[in-house]
Parts: C-alpha cells; sequence; structure tokens
C-alpha cells in the first residue's frame, strides 16, 4: 500500500500504553496545579505551565523516536552514551550549582539535568553492548564487569555532583537488564556483594544531609521536627487523605505548607495526589504505572529481537524503580531521596527523559515484525 | 542496520523479571493501604493535632436582678488595645521580642501612654497563644479610645476590641449578697487540652456570682483555626458562639436593699465604735429575703481585671473583713432576742403561766453567785408580758430554770437555731443551741442552773447568725411556721425560658397556743412607751419587736475587752405581718439604744412612714 509511510505506524502503536501516558500526564498538570495552589485568589507559582511546555516539547520526542526505528537508533549507542558522559563532565565544570550540587546545565526553567539523560543513555548502550554478545558470552564474568565498567563511569559522574539518588538508580537498571540478558546469578551476586562492601566507604562521603535522610528513614521518629520533617508530613499528607481523600485542591497539609514548598511538585507530588484523592487516588497512580509496566514486559517479550528485549526490559526496569523509589519514600518504605516520579514529577528533564523512554517502546512494539 | 535475528522464545528470566516488578507494585499497593486505610484515622488525628488549633471564647455572665427586674449586675465592654503577634511580620532572622518591642514603642510613642509589658509576658504569649491577641491597654477611658482612633488605628496590628467587663452598677449595693467574678482559673482536666488556646471564663468568687456560678457562667463558644507551620492563623474552619449566660432574678427588693443599708450606715453609734453590722429582711409568709447587708462593705467592682492592686489588696488584708458576709457568715449570741423563744418554751412546759410573777430587785442569786439584771435598780414585780417588753432578766432567770434546760433546747432547734438554715448563698456557718449532754462533752462539766439562766436571755453558750434570728422572728410572725430562707427567685435563659423556680418551702410548724400571748408582748415592747423596743416604734405601723444587748469578750491587741452585742428582731404589720427584720450590731451601747432604731428606719422606708421617735421619754437599754 504505497501511502503515507507514518500511518501504518499509527495503526500500529500500543494505544493502551499511549493511553496510560496520556492519563499520568493529565494527571501531573492537574496536581503540580494543585501542589502550588496558595487559595482562592492568591498568587501562585506557575509550575503547571512549565510542565505543559515539557509535555508538549516531550511529545515531539515521543513521535520522533516513535518513527525511526530503534535498531537505527541503538547503531548511534556509542555516541549517545560519549554525550552523555561529556555532558556529565560538562555539568561538573559549568553547572549551576543549586544547593549545594551541580547538577543544572542551562538556565532557569530551560535547565537539563545530564544525570537523567544519562539513564536513558546506559540503557541504550548496555542493551546494544548485550546485543553483540552471543548467549555464551553473556554469561561470562567478563560479560557482567563489562556492564559494570559502563555504568560505573556515568555513576561515578554523578555521585561527583553529588547526587545519590540518580546515580544508585543506574544499578537496578543494569542489574535487571544484566539478568534478563542471562548473566549468571553468581555473578550478579559477587556483583551485589562488592557493592555492599562499598557501603561503609560511601557513607564516610556521604553528606550530613544524606546520612540524616537514612537515619531518618531507619527511625522516622527521631527528629520529627527537622531531618524527619518531610518523611513525617508527607506520611500524615497521605494516612489523612484516607479512602476517598480529601478533594482536589483540599488537602490541607500541602495547602499548609506542612508539605515542603520548595520539593512538593518534584519529590512529593504524590502526597498531594494521596492527601486530595485517597486512597482510590493513590491506587489508581500504581494502577497507571502497573499498565505502563505490564505494556513495556509484553513489548519485550513480543520484541522482534534482543536488542528491542532488553531495550524494553532496561526501560521498563528504569521506570518501575523510579516508582518504587518515589512512592515508597513518600510512605516510609523508602528512605527520602530526590528520585521523581515518571511523567507526574515536576521536572523537564526526567518528563523528556520519560517519554523518550515510552517512545523506544512503542518503537520496539511497532518493529516485532517485519511489514 | 542492525540484522535482527527473531526471537521466538519466550525469555524465562523475562518472566521473573516480571514477577518481581508485579510484586513490587503489590507492595507498594499493599503499603498505601495500610497508611491510608487501616492507619487513615492515626493519621488524620496527627494532621489535626498540628494544623488545627481551637480557641475557647468565653460567655459573657448573665445579669442579676431584683424581684422587680432592677438590674443588680451586669456587663459592660472595656474598650482594650491589642497587638496580634502573628501579624507582625519581621525579617526570619530578627528577634520576635524585638519586633514586638519596636513596634510597642511607636505605639506608645504616638499615644504618650507607657507600656507595661515584659519581655516574659511578650514571649510566653508569642510561643503559647500565638493568634490570640495580647493585651497592651485594658479599658481605655472614651477620650483615650478617640485618641487611638485618630492617631493610632492604622499602625500595624494593633487593634481597638471590646470584651465584657461585670459591672455592678449600683456599687456597693448588697454587695455582700451578689458577691463577684473574678478570673477562673484553668481546670486541670482534658478541657485544657482541647482547648489549645485557652481563655478563662469569668468565675463567681462569692456570693450569688458563686452559688449561681454555673448558670451566670453561659456555655463557652469556640473558634477553630488552622494554623501553618510557623503557628500563623490561615483562616476559620469552625465558629461557635459562646452563649450567655442565664438571668437569675434576687426575692432582693433593690429598694428595701437601699433602705436597710442607709440605715445601718446611719446608725447611732457611740463615738469610736467601728461599724460592724449586719440586717436581714425576710417575707414571713415565704422565707424570701428582701434585704441582707453587712457592714463594713465593699464595692465589688473593684474586682475587673486592671484593678488597682493596692486597692484590692487592703479589701482583702483589711481587718475589718469587709468581704465577709457578717449576716450569714457571723455568729453572735442572740442575748434578749431569744427571750420569745425561752418564754414560749416555758409556756408550752405547762410549768409557768403567763400570770406568773417574779419580783426584780436588780439581781438573783443563784447558788452562790449573783445574776444581774440589766437593769439596776430591778423592774419590781412583772408577769411575762411585762418581762418581755421590759426585758427583765430575772423573771426568764426565775421561770428558765423552772422551764428546764432541754425544754428551751427543744425550743430554740424548732426555730431553727443552731443549725445552718440552708440558705441558697454559700458562705452559712451553722449556729448553737447548747444542752446539758452537749456541755459535758464539750467542757467535762455538769451544767449548772447559772447555765440554765443564762440560756433564757439569750447567753452563755447561744450562737446565732442575723439570717437564722430574722428566720426565728418570721416564724414568730407568721404563728409558727419555719420558712427556708432563700433569695434566688428564678433562673431563666438569655431568650427568656425558666430554667429554675424557687418554691417556698416549709421546714417546720410550731405549734403553739401561746404564739399570740408572745406576739402581744412583742408588740408592747415597741409600741408602748416604756417598751425597751420603743424606739423601733413607727407611726401608723404596728411594729411588733424584740431588742437584746449580749455581753462579749473580744481580744484587741493582746487584752480582753467587753464590748455589747447589740440586736433588734421584729416583724410588721403586727396583723399581718409582712417583713420580718433582724439587725445586729457588733458593738453598740444597747440594742434599744442602736438597733431598734435602725430597724425603725427600715420598716418606716419599707412603708414610706417615718419613724416615730419616741420623744420625751427615756431610750431605754437592753
Amino acid at each position: 500500500m504505497p501511502t503515507n509511510r507514518t500511518f501504518p505506524l499509527f495503526k500500529r502503536m500500543d494505544w493502551v500504553l499511549f493511553a496510560a501516558m496520556a492519563a499520568l500526564a493529565v494527571m501531573s498538570i492537574s496536581f503540580i496545579y494543585s501542589a502550588s495552589y496558595r487559595g482562592p485568589g492568591q498568587p501562585m507559582p506557575q509550575f503547571y505551565r512549565q510542565q505543559l511546555f515539557w509535555f508538549a516539547v516531550g511529545l515531539a520526542f515521543y513521535i520522533a523516536v516513535a518513527a525511526v526505528d530503534y535498531r537505527l537508533i541503538c547503531q548511534w549507542a556509542t555516541v549517545w552514551y560519549v554525550l552523555a558522559i561529556l555532558s556529565l563532565v560538562l555539568v561538573l565544570v559549568i553547572g549551576v550549582k543549586v544547593y549545594g550540587a551541580r547538577r543544572w546545565l542551562g538556565w532557569g526553567r530551560m535547565g537539563i539535568q545530564p544525570a537523567e539523560v544519562a539513564k536513558l543513555a546506559v540503557i541504550i548502550g548496555l542493551a546494544y553492548y548485550l546485543f553483540h554478545r552471543t548467549t555464551e558470552q553473556r554469561r561470562r564474568w567478563n560479560t557482567v564487569l563489562g556492564a559494570v565498567t559502563l555504568m560505573g563511569v556515568p555513576l561515578v559522574l554523578i555521585l561527583v555532583e553529588p547526587d545519590l539518588g540518580s546515580a544508585l538508580t543506574l544499578v537496578p537498571i543494569v542489574f535487571g537488564m544484566l539478568f534478563v540478558a542471562g548473566a549468571r546469578g553468581k555473578h550478579l551476586a559477587l556483583v551485589a556483594l562488592m557493592g555492599l562492601c562499598l557501603t561503609p566507604v560511601a557513607w564516610w562521603h556521604m553528606k550530613k544531609y544524606q546520612r540524616e535522610r537514612l537515619t531518618v528513614f531507619l527511625n522516622p521518629n527521631r527528629d520529627p521536627l527537622g531531618a524527619g520533617w518531610n518523611l513525617n508530613q508527607s506520611l500524615i499528607a497521605v494516612g489523612s487523605g484516607g479512602v476517598t481523600g480529601k478533594g482536589y485542591l483540599q488537602g490541607t497539609q500541602n495547602l499548609l505548607g506542612y508539605l515542603p514548598r520548595t520539593v512538593t511538585p518534584n519529590d512529593f507530588l504524590f502526597s498531594v495526589i494521596a492527601e486530595e484523592k485517597g486512597f482510590a487516588g493513590g491506587a489508581c497512580v500504581v494502577g497507571l504505572y502497573a499498565v505502563v509496566v505490564w505494556r513495556g514486559l509484553r513489548i519485550a517479550a513480543d520484541a522482534r529481537d534482543r536488542l528491542g528485549a532488553l531495550l524494553a526490559t532496561g526501560i521498563v526496569g528504569m521506570l518501575f524503580f523510579h516508582v518504587f523509589v518515589n512512592i515508597g519514600m513518600t510512605i516510609g518504605l523508602m528512605p527520602v531521596t530526590g528520585v521523581p516520579l515518571p511523567l507526574l514529577s515536576y521536572g523537564g528533564s526526567f518528563v523528556l527523559v520519560s517519554m523518550t523512554a515510552l517512545g523506544l517502546l512503542q518503537n520496539i512494539w511497532i518493529h516485532r515484525r517485519n511489514y | 542496520m542492525i540484522v535482527s535475528a527473531s526471537s521466538s522464545d519466550t525469555n524465562p528470566r523475562l518472566r521473573i523479571f516480571g514477577v518481581i516488578i508485579a510484586t513490587g507494585l503489590l507492595l507498594l499497593l499493599l503499603a498505601l493501604f495500610r497508611v491510608q486505610v487501616l492507619n487513615a484515622e492515626a493519621y488524620g488525628t496527627r494532621e489535626q493535632a498540628q494544623s488545627l488549633r481551637r480557641i475557647r471564647m468565653p460567655s459573657a455572665r448573665g445579669d442579676i436582678v431584683d424581684r422587680h427586674g432592677v438590674i443588680l449586675a451586669n456587663n459592660r465592654p472595656s474598650h482594650d488595645v491589642v497587638i496580634y503577634l502573628d501579624q507582625l511580620r519581621g525579617s526570619k532572622r530578627q528577634d520576635i521580642y524585638q519586633v514586638v518591642s519596636s513596634n510597642l514603642a511607636v505605639l506608645a510613642e504616638t499615644m504618650k501612654m507607657p507600656v507595661t509589658l515584659t519581655e516574659h509576658e511578650i514571649r510566653t504569649h508569642y510561643q503559647k497563644r500565638r493568634p490570640l491577641p495580647l493585651t497592651v491597654w485594658h479599658d481605655l477611658p472614651p477620650q483615650t479610645q478617640a485618641l487611638f482612633a485618630e492617631r493610632a488605628a492604622q499602625l500595624p496590628a494593633v487593634d481597638l476590641v471590646a470584651s465584657p467587663v461585670r459591672q455592678y452598677p449600683n456599687g456597693s449595693l448588697a454587695a455582700h449578697l451578689l458577691g463577684f467574678a473574678g478570673q477562673a482559673e484553668q481546670p486541670a482536666d482534658e478541657d485544657a487540652d482541647e482547648f489549645y488556646y485557652y481563655q478563662a471564663d469569668t468565675a463567681g468568687k462569692q456570693g450569688i456570682e458563686k452559688t449561681c456560678d454555673e448558670a451566670l457562667r453561659g456555655t463557652p463558644g469556640g473558634r477553630t483555626i488552622r494554623v501553618n507551620p510557623t503557628g500563623r492563623s490561615v483562616g476559620e474552619v469552625g465558629f461557635k458562639p459562646a452563649e450567655r449566660g442565664d438571668r437569675v432574678t434576687l426575692t432582693i427588693d433593690a429598694n428595701i436593699q437601699r433602705i436597710v443599708e442607709n440605715a445601718l450606715d446611719h446608725a447611732p453609734l457611740s463615738g469610736g465604735a467601728e461599724l460592724r453590722a449586719a440586717a436581714v429582711v425576710l417575707d414571713p409568709r415565704t422565707g424570701e429575703v428582701l434585704a441582707m447587708a453587712s457592714r463594713p462593705t465593699f464595692d465589688p467592682n473593684l474586682f475587673t481585671p486592671g484593678a488597682p492592686a493596692e486597692e484590692v489588696a487592703w479589701v482583702l488584708r483589711n481587718p475589718a473583713s469587709p468581704l465577709l458576709n457578717r449576716a450569714i457568715g457571723a455568729r453572735y449570741a442572740p442575748g434578749s432576742t431569744f427571750k420569745p423563744v425561752t418564754l414560749l418554751a416555758a409556756l408550752d412546759s405547762g410549768i409557768v403561766k403567763p400570770t406568773d410573777t417574779a419580783n426584780c430587785e436588780g439581781s438573783l442569786q443563784i447558788g452562790n453567785r449573783s445574776f444581774r439584771c440589766w437593769s439596776k435598780g430591778g423592774h419590781g414585780r412583772v408577769d411575762a408580758a411585762g418581762a418581755i417588753r421590759l426585758s427583765c432578766d430575772v423573771w426568764f432567770y426565775e421561770k428558765g430554770m423552772t422551764t428546764k434546760p432541754e425544754n428551751i433546747s427543744k425550743m430554740a432547734v424548732a426555730f431553727g437555731l443552731g443549725q445552718a438554715s440552708g440558705f441558697d448563698v454559700s458562705g452559712e456557718v451553722g449556729g448553737l443551741v447548747p444542752t446539758p449532754a452537749w456541755k459535758r462533752m464539750h467542757y467535762g462539766e455538769r451544767w449548772w442552773d447559772g447555765d440554765t439562766a443564762q440560756m433564757s436571755i439569750g447567753q452563755s453558750f447561744l450562737l446565732a447568725t442575723p439570717l437564722q434570728m430574722a428566720r426565728a422572728t418570721a416564724a414568730l410572725a407568721n404563728g409558727g411556721t419555719l420558712w427556708r430562707p432563700f433569695v434566688v427567685r428564678r433562673i431563666e435563659t438569655a431568650d427568656g425560658t425558666v430554667v429554675s423556680e424557687t418554691k417556698p418551702e416549709q421546714n417546720r410548724n410550731i405549734s403553739s397556743p401561746h404564739f399570740e400571748f408572745v406576739r402581744q408582748a412583742m408588740l408592747a415592747s415597741v409600741q408602748e412607751v416604756g417598751g425597751t423596743g420603743h424606739s423601733a416604734a413607727v407611726k401608723g405601723l404596728s411594729v411588733a419587736g424584740k431588742t437584746g444587748t449580749a455581753e462579749a469578750d473580744i481580744r484587741v491587741d493582746g487584752a480582753t475587752r467587753r464590748i455589747k452585742r447589740t440586736w433588734f428582731i421584729g416583724f410588721a404589720p403586727y396583723e399581718a405581718p409582712q417583713v420580718a427584720v433582724a439587725v445586729v450590731f457588733e458593738q453598740g451601747d444597747s440594742g434599744g439604744h442602736t438597733a431598734a432604731p435602725v430597724a425603725g428606719q427600715i420598716f418606716a422606708g419599707i412603708y414610706g412612714k417615718s419613724a416615730e421617735r419616741a420623744s420625751g421619754g427615756a431610750t431605754y437599754a437592753d
């Protein structure tokens, strides 16, 4: 059928996955609005408009990435990877310092966090790397070592920023991909053991606030007015939401500023949703992510090749891990870190990364067969 | 282009990976369920505890009015200048005390008035009661209010607010009966917890204010406000207006009360004697208290916030105890005013006849002691009626001993003596009616004939409050009905719904065929020239009564001094008594000289007549 080439692409898209993404985007705008709301007639920050802009840009990325065959994109894996590393180095040199960390390239609202982009670069790079190994090779120790090295370079660079949370998200992504790729369990266990041995060193190098966050995670009531404030207030927000919530724009924890105003639209957006929409809203969010993850896994299973399968695995792993850490953090299941909620949290970099990643998933789905 | 190898097999590792992720999401869901469903209530409570503050708002006290609706106690607005600490925005680093004191300095400069708030007060208020206004000046006079409106009203965070303050528009009128109200202490119970910001009620401290405090106080209201993490109020979420306290209607007649107090204040005291006195007027048909006064007195308006401390302290420390309601809180030997009771006991015993006489030669020898009559020269031969009229002690010594102490005690108890009357205002003390058994128990000594003689004339151990004597007088007046005296006639809510209404309560009925004889003797005592109570006589009104003078030893500066308690009890009009009166002075010349004229003024005032001064003839002692 010699018609418009993009038409069959749309026809072959996973519309359920797209719908889940769209729903999350709508929730994102609505609740970023709510998180910035200060009461009737009060001036409020316009984060939601900014987020809308990022979604628009993200959609462009999404379509672009979905349209070009992922095998073509992955051929450039080395380039993406090197660019990511370069931007990570660049951010250490000319990055904007915010709260004592250099994480931002660019100015003000248009800033980009290279650490977020690096996550995707690592996924593509690792998928490409593992795809070029035979099944036998992938069971070998040096493959694991290679993968760890691939992850290690950006990880260290991100740690230097410092951004412990983002750095650590690389670990489960890589582990997940290695596992699905067929690496030996004992090799993975060995790497994990080595990682554990590094924990005291990590602790030694941690900043005071990072240590406090961990101690508070282990004992939430230790310092409720200081380091434990955010966790406690988030728990109160989520818990007091009850089954049905207090209603849109009615979340007192958020409205009165008990939830820290500076980080609520990013890190604690879930707390706002849970306070205002209750367990119903919270479960709905988890459900939407479950849909994304389910479709992602199906795409991984149905991919035409291992490259697509590994790529999808990495993306699913990344999305899941962010969801688990962020939501877990708001209810005390995980320590407080700045890990954002995919698509929901305010912030351009991760919106773009998430949408690009979802675009890739669509891509793998669209190209699962030869047409 | 990468050459794809079709992956047809389903990777088992991918399945495991999927299962792990599914488990993770399920775990999140379960954790959410635990926090939002199972523990929702606990977190809801925590949320409210940290962001909701309840402010208790005290209600305005109810009015106290006399039997005709004349206001005896109500509220007036006090105009206070307050400062709202939570509206003062300094920079974050600035100390709150600095911010407040610089603002107060401007205010003080503008108003040309010194600010007396201490640093401690300001800090404590800021920490504990931030959303509440802090009072800078209490109760500004109108011209200062005008000055504030003109010059200072635009200053940040300051305001002029009105709050109710208790006032007694008639000053000290019925002060002892009304009592006064002060700031209630914060209860230690959970109430203090529930209202995070507690604003104290005004609590009655004495008299009606204390006795009827619960009704007068009303129901406190409350405001529930939300505060942000810095403790600043961000809005009101609940409001319950305070309900005004109930209106208490007394049996008092403000007019009679004024007459009584005026009469006490103009008592014919001989030089140097301090005015310490009490008077009670009862309605002998019901037991209603028409007036009750005590001297020295005080102004209950003194006990309002911001009153001069020295004046308050003086009222509290004054050795004359101006706060003491002597009408119910002090006991005195009734002296000869007890004689009608003795007489009734004597006649009822059947051993003494009205016609029995005694020859009074100024004293009577009992055992080895001589008991004097107040009249040194003696009354000569007197009968029962004469003994009352002239208040002859010798007749009562003799006939009292004949009657036996038990009979006299029994009659005294029947008249409500020796016990609290059950008056509905707190602060009443009991009385004392001795018996031989009582004396043996308390003194380990037998009862002598001399004790009987003394008791017959209202001395020895007998003690009674003015109210108890008035009650007994009412029973003499109405022919034997002993009423429970009361002063709270009705309690009704602010909108007029009656909460409670007091019905007259008959405690006892003394039946005796000799009442009329005793009453006639009392009538003669006042109406006839030569009766000891004649200075209580009022032209055009038939007054019956009895005087009394009881000697008492008091200690002044370590030395014992003998003083005279001087009494008058009486009722009018004789034919159908409407008022029964008891008047006592702690120190006086005699009942006839000191108390009877005061009673005369009272009767005259009540019936709108002028007292008939016993002109020409001698005024009599006892």
